[in-house]
């Protein structure tokens, strides 16, 4: 058998076999050596028995006996035959006879020839010599004569005995010869016997040596393979990188591995003998190892799967500490318990570990950072933005030639469309920044789309779209969602769907769907230029522009769709297009707007006046809390040009201190401010007990989320309104203020009207005309301008001639010096043709006519 | 206590033979034996001859055994060998006994110890006829050990014995 079948003998192949045979071989040989011992011992009382046969003779040597016997008769015969030529030979006679007598008694009562006397050949002539004897022991017992006389008779006697001994002698020889044989065949049998055992114990013996051998093979083979599992464990231990320690149950350690010894820094001969735990672990902390970790050394037990590995912190002989992994079990073999210890530095993976955390932390903070950065830039940008469009508002107060009218015009178009920019961008940030959350609130959804269609109508109108709306939903229905969103996404929608079409129709649908969840579906469907089919998958993405020559004029940041995607996925919903190249595109939103049973539509928090205003405005004592110098310089000089008193506070700190010492009629307050914010201060104003501690206070924001609204309110701003300040909407809310007033105001109008009415113009074109031209052209405009605001004030928003008409209007008032009328017209007019005018500026227009008219009834009269 | 009594008994009968070494009597009655050869004490010329009295003087000793020329136990009585040797004052180391039927054997030195054979005498309690074997006759212990239950021994166990010869 060469080497490499000696690993997979017979045995080798199957385990459960060769431990089936190990017991039945085992047993066997144990059969065949207890028989062998008994052979050998049965074997050895044959032989003993043989060898004392051997040893004690029971016979003489009976050939000679026999032989003797004969001879002995012979020389008696002899003696005979001399005693009877010479008498005095009689006593040779006497002792041969004697003689020859006791050789017979010997044949007769020795042990050794009873056999022979039970032989027939034997005994006949046996008792013809003892009938001889008998008779004649009296003859030689006798006298000599008598013994002389009888000679001749014993003479002839002796003839016929000498047969008779013959025979006798001859069957003893016969006997014997028999005897001989049958000892001989005894001896035959017990030497055949003995070779029998013998051949039969080397058998045994042979088969007791091959399973010897066999059983020496086998434990060799173990033997190697112990040898060879060993020696790949030791080179396993030797050659990991963990630290590996054997201790006993005391914790004394037995062994270790090279890198024990490296990673400790103890040599084999120190660590050896020493206590395990404080060898691996710092000094501090071995007494909670032992009571935690370790418990189970304490408690004499193995270690529960859970307890065997756990991480630790272990020190080195130079006193480094470091974080290690700790592995550890007990083995109980062999009676012997052993502690086998692995220790792992993982010192190098936890300072890894704790890199990538600050990483990501990093990273995260990163992002934020720059969403933060991106929010606050924008905010930022439209702070000099409002400026720029407060600014222009109040250009409009002075004269300006047609021509410089409509460059400003111009302008503020640019400044809202990159407002609109900023806000989309704000927004966008926002989301990013995880700062949005949808909100409930009951709307109408008419009223909403109504709002939708008011604001984009001019817009629709100046790409000379017609725009459709319908809403499915019973009028007057309340539904509960977040209509803020709702309605910028309709807005992006129907500001896309104008963008993209010309001379076409533009529908916006609202539609309940049947089905669970209260689903409400809107579209908003155009005839424009469409969406190929390769694009409509990218269109709701970030800054997606298509290339198309439509697109490239529309301009945009290709903001508007993503927002309303993301506006969508923030109300829950889902938002979707269906477009056919040059046919035109139908984009849906779906959102769920379950009925808000009970409540009633929430009016809108702020910026609207309804028609309780009616009365003039007073001039007001205004506090402006602003920190910006521009916007401070726009909202002061918007105010100023109401005829309103206004003092100025630079921050929130300086607001309170003005408004504790002085009975302010209106505080105009601004958010986010250095020193002490627009809440803070609204709370301290409102706490302090102050002479404003009653005051309106309008809170002045660019970030105006509803929950915002709903904290300034409890810090006690009951108005608001969002930056860039619109002028009409301030002046509208002034009027309700004044209107509705403090507490303490006064009521009734008292115009002074100092920048309403310009009276150079009136002096001049009565230096130009006669006075009853001017006379007849003034009344006429009164006449044309009451129609004319008349009409304006029910006029609808989107009214696409409502802008012209305004214009027109504008152009009247500014030639009669009606600053104030043509300012506002102005600003109607723009508001109309960039879809942003609010039916409550139309009605403010109809409170500053009537001062307006008062003041120019009272010149021409005078 | 048996083998303090033999030794004794040994060192009297020792010292017996000596006593008498120095006076060989003159046989009286019928000679049984005559020792010759290599012998320092004689009563006839170069003879040492005994009769019944004589040995019947020499402490006689009893023996009671079995042997294979008889049936059943017999007693026997007699003289040690080695006290007969000692009264003749053998030198040599064997003796050469014959019967007087001519029968003869070789006795070596080794077997004249204490307890060992003796020249009997006395059968079963009765002088020994020539025709029961007599006169003398050497008897072994044959009960007492199975070295005596040999077939040499049993050779060396003459009957009808009436000389001897001690020789180198």
């Amino acid at each position: 058998m060469n080497p490499a079948e000696e690993g997979r003998g017979p045995t080798a192949k199957d385990p459960r076999q060769r431990a089936g045979l190990r017991p039945v071989r085992t047993r066997l040989a144990v059969v065949l050596l207890v028989f062998c011992m008994g052979t050998v011992a049965g074997l050895g009382w044959l032989v003993l028995r043989g060898i004392d046969a051997f040893n004690t003779a029971n016979s003489d040597n009976l050939q000679w006996v026999l032989a003797q016997t004969d001879v002995e008769f012979l020389r008696f015969k002899v003696a005979l035959l001399e005693a009877q030529r010479d008498p005095e030979k009689l006593a040779a006679v006497r002792r041969r006879f004697d003689i020859f007598y006791s050789r017979m008694s010997t044949l007769e009562n020795g042990v050794s020839f009873r056999r022979l006397r039970d032989d027939a050949d034997f005994d006949a002539p046996r008792a013809v010599v003892r009938s001889f004897l008998d008779d004649t022991v009296a003859l030689i017992d006798g006298s000599d004569n008598r013994l002389e006389a009888a000679l001749p008779a014993l003479l002839d006697q002796a003839v016929v005995l000498e047969a008779a001994i013959r025979k006798l002698s001859l069957a003893g020889l016969t006997s014997f010869a028999q005897v001989s044989d049958s000892r001989r065949e005894e001896v035959a049998d017990t030497l055949i016997l003995m070779a029998t055992v013998l051949g039969l114990l080397l058998g045994g013996l042979t088969l007791l040596a091959l399973s010897f051998y066999r059983l020496y093979r086998v434990s060799e083979r173990q033997a190697r393979d112990v040898a060879r599992t060993g020696s790949r464990m030791r080179t396993i231990v030797e050659t990991t990188v963990d630290a590996i320690l054997v201790c006993d149950d005391r914790g004394k350690v037995i062994d270790l591995n090279g890198a024990a010894e490296a990673l400790f820094g103890y040599d084999r001969t120190e660590a050896v003998g020493m206590n395990a735990i404080k060898l691996v672990h710092p000094p501090d902390i071995r007494a909670e190892l032992l009571e935690n970790q370790l418990r189970y050394i304490r408690e004499h037990r193995r270690p529960e799967r859970s307890e065997r590995r756990f991480e630790s912190e272990a020190i080195t002989r130079t006193g480094r500490r470091f974080a290690a992994e700790i592995s550890l079990d007990r083995a109980d073999d062999a009676g012997e318990r052993v502690f086998v210890v692995f220790v792992r530095d993982i010192s190098g993976r936890k300072a890894a570990e704790a890199e990538l955390l600050d990483a990501r932390d990093k990273a995260l903070a990163g992002e934020t950072a720059k969403a933060e950065f991106l929010a606050v830039m924008s905010h930022e940008m439209r702070t000099p933005l409002n400026g720029l469009l407060g600014t222009m508002q109040l250009l409009r107060d002075h004269k300006l030639t047609e021509k410089q009218s409509d460059l400003l015009d111009q302008m503020q178009n640019s400044g809202r469309q990159l407002l609109g920019l900023v806000n989309d961008v704000l927004d966008l940030a926002k989301y990013e920044a995880g700062k949005l959350v949808p909100e409930q609130r009951p709307f109408e959804v008419s009223r909403l789309l109504e709002g939708v269609v008011e604001t984009t109508s001019t817009l629709a109108t100046n790409n000379g779209n017609t725009l459709h709306w319908s809403c499915s939903l019973e009028p007057g229905s309340v539904v509960l969602g977040d209509s803020r969103r709702l309605r910028q996404v309709l807005l992006n929608l129907v500001g896309n769907a104008i963008k993209f079409t010309r001379h076409g129709e533009i529908w916006i649908e609202a539609e309940k769907l049947t089905g669970p969840g209260h689903m409400a579906e809107f579209r908003v469907m155009d005839t424009g230029v469409g969406i190929s089919a390769r694009n409509l998958e990218r269109i709701f993405n970030d800054f997606e522009t298509l290339d198309s020559s439509y697109s490239r004029q529309a301009g945009g940041t290709g903001l508007g769709l993503g927002i309303a995607r993301r506006l969508t996925e923030l109300m829950g919903g889902e938002i979707g297009v269906e477009s056919e190249e040059g046919e035109g595109s139908l984009f849906w939103v779906r959102v769920a707007l379950p009925p808000a049973a009970d409540l009633p539509a929430q009016q809108e928090p702020f910026g609207h006046l309804r028609d309780g205003a009616g009365r003039a405005v007073r001039p007001l004592s205004a506090l402006l809390v602003e920190d910006n110098e521009i916007n401070r310089f726009v909202a002061r000089e918007m105010l100023k040009a109401e005829g309103h008193d206004v003092t100025e506070a630079v921050d929130g700190q300086a607001g309170v201190a003005l408004a504790a010492a002085r009975a302010f009629d209106v505080i105009l307050m601004d958010i986010s401010m250095p020193v002490m914010d627009g809440q803070a201060a609204a709370r301290a104003i409102r706490s302090g007990g102050g002479a404003s501690a009653r005051a309106p206070i309008i809170a002045v924001t660019a970030h105006a989320l509803p929950e915002e609204v709903a904290r300034f309110r409890e810090a006690g701003m009951e108005y608001c309104i969002s930056k860039p300040v619109d002028r009409a909407e301030l002046v509208g809310m002034l009027a309700a203020i004044a209107a509705g007033g403090t507490p303490d105001g006064q009521g009734g109008p008292v115009v002074t009207g100092a920048r309403l009415f310009d009276e150079g113009y009136l002096e001049s074109m009565r230096d130009l005309l006669k006075p009853e031209e001017v006379d007849r052209l003034a009344r006429k405009f009164l006449a044309e301008t009451d129609l004319a605001v008349a009409d304006l004030k029910v006029a609808a928003v989107k009214d696409p001639h409502l802008a012209a008409r305004a214009h027109a209007c504008a152009g009247s008032c500014a030639a009669f010096g009606l600053t104030g009328m043509h300012h506002a017209l102005a600003g109607i007019e723009t508001a109309a043709k960039t879809g942003t005018l609010s039916q409550n500026a139309l009605k403010d227009l109809a409170l500053l006519w009537e001062k307006s008219r008062d003041r120019l009834v009272v010149h021409l009269d005078g | 206590m048996t083998r303090i009594l033999s030794a004794l008994s040994l060192s009297a009968t020792l010292l017996a033979s000596t006593a008498m070494a120095e006076d060989l009597p003159a046989p009286t009655g019928d000679v049984l034996l005559t020792i010759r050869g290599d012998i320092s004490i004689t009563n006839a010329g170069d003879a040492a001859r005994f009769d019944l009295a004589m040995l019947e003087a020499m402490n006689p000793v009893t023996i009671t055994t079995t042997t294979i020329w008889t049936e059943g136990e017999q007693t026997f009585r007699g003289v040690p060998l080695a006290a007969l040797m000692e009264a003749v004052g053998a030198r040599g180391d064997t003796i050469s006994a014959t019967a007087v039927n001519d029968y003869a054997v070789e006795i070596p030195r080794e077997d004249w110890v204490a307890d060992g054979p003796i020249v009997a005498f006395e059968h079963n309690g009765a002088e020994m006829s020539l025709r029961d074997k007599g006169p003398l006759w050497v008897i072994y212990p044959f009960d007492a050990k199975t070295d005596y239950q040999t077939e040499v021994i049993y050779s060396r166990s003459i009957w009808q014995l009436d000389r001897m010869t001690v020789e180198d």
